[in-house]
């Protein structure tokens, strides 16, 4: 019993170092399958096609040019406004918004919502992945 | 006994809270409360404080409440969608707490008042009471990056989280208090 728990403890603070906290883990785990799916070259997620998917500019549902940057800024480590409100936004980034991509329904819920205003539609599973490996490395 | 003893100071101060909490009582002996009633719902400023100010659901009349909880995938251009139970228990929230159901509040009874019944605002910026008191800020105070948009009401009403709008808590970005 002390043995597991010692474990238990041990894979927590692995997983709090480099990765994703257990239940983030498992929602990238099923993203992957689903990308598996759909493109059977995919291996793995890449922070390089998501900092892409992340700053490049698209014409949003509002009809006007926007990106994930528009309110998350460049720097992921600093404050950004809303682009849309003027609210001011916490940093993304995990280094510095301990946070930051630690509860998968608040993840979910806000990429939905912001695929939408960026690119009028949901991402894919594969981007979804992608950029989330992205803000992870920032 | 000694048990009674131990309460009854709590007793006492709940009571003198309590009747601090009124202290806005009309002569009449009605109630009549400032400003409008604050948003103390933690569901409610986690998810519609997220964008912006969490607007106090007293800032508009109940049938604009449910129109707007019923459109949130296409919320003023934006998408606020979120999950059937949330949605639904938000709305409970705002249509309980709304102006028209919290007449006892200066700001709500004014709002409410200001509105013909055929209309449905969506905004509040766009109800007659709050036009008319925000018609004469000069638009540059208003576009300023401080600002942005006359939405953001933190920006100018300092203690707009209190339900509180008063001239004299107003500060507005670059000039300061309000003077008319
Ligand atoms: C219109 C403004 C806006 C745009 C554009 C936008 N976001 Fe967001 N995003 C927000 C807001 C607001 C939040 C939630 C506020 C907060 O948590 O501080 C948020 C939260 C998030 C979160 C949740 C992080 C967490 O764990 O708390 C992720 C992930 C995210 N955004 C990714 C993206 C991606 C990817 C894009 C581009 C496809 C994007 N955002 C574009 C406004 C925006
Ligand atoms: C994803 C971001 C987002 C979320 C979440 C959100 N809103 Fe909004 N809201 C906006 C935007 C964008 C506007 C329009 C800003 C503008 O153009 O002036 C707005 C405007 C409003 C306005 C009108 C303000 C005015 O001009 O008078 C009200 C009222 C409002 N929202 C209520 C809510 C409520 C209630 C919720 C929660 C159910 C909510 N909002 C959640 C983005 C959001
Ligand atoms: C650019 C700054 C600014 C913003 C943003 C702003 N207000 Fe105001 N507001 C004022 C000023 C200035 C007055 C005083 C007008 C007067 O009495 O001449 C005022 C007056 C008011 C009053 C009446 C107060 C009184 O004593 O009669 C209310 C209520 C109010 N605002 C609510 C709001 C709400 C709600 C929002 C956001 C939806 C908002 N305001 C956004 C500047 C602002």
């Amino acid at each position: 019993m002390k043995k597991q728990l010692a474990l238990l403890i041990i894979l927590g603070a692995l997983s709090n170092a480099g990765g994703f906290n257990p239940s983030m883990q498992s929602y990238i785990n099923g993203l992957k399958i689903e990308a598996k799916k759909s493109n059977s070259n995919f291996t793995d997620f890449s922070a390089q096609r998501g900092e892409q998917i992340f700053t490049s500019k698209h014409i949003g549902k509002r009809g006007k040019e926007i990106s994930c940057t528009s309110c998350h800024g460049s720097n992921l480590t600093l404050p950004s406004k809303n682009a849309f409100t003027n609210k001011t936004i916490d940093p993304l980034s995990p280094k510095v918004n301990s946070q930051r991509l630690t509860d998968v329904l608040e993840v979910q819920k806000w990429l939905k919502r912001n695929f939408n205003d960026v690119y009028k539609r949901e991402g894919t599973a594969q981007e979804k992945g992608d950029v989330l490996y992205y803000i992870k490395s920032k | 006994m000694k048990k009674v003893l131990l309460v009854l100071p709590f007793l006492l101060i709940g009571a003198v809270v309590a009747m601090a909490d009124h202290d806005d009582h009309g002569h009449d002996g009605s109630k009549k409360l400032s400003g409008v009633a604050v948003a103390n719902n933690a569901v409610y400023q986690k998810e519609c404080g997220s964008c912006h100010f969490a607007y106090q659901p007293g800032l508009l009349p109940k049938r604009s409440w449910a129109k707007m909880m019923n459109t949130l995938d296409d919320h003023f251009g934006d998408d606020a969608s979120l999950d059937p139970k949330t949605t639904n228990y938000l709305k409970n929230y705002l249509v309980n707490n709304s102006s028209d159901n919290s007449l006892e509040y200066k700001r709500s009874k004014k709002i409410t008042a200001s509105i013909a019944s055929n209309q449905i605002p969506l905004r509040i910026t766009k109800t007659p009471y709050f036009m008319h008191k925000h018609n004469d800020i000069p638009k540059k105070m208003i576009t300023q990056k401080e600002v942005g948009n006359i939405g953001n009401c933190i920006a100018c009403h300092t203690t707009a989280e209190k339900g509180i709008y008063s001239e004299r808590d107003i500060k507005i970005p670059n000039y300061g208090g309000w003077d008319d």
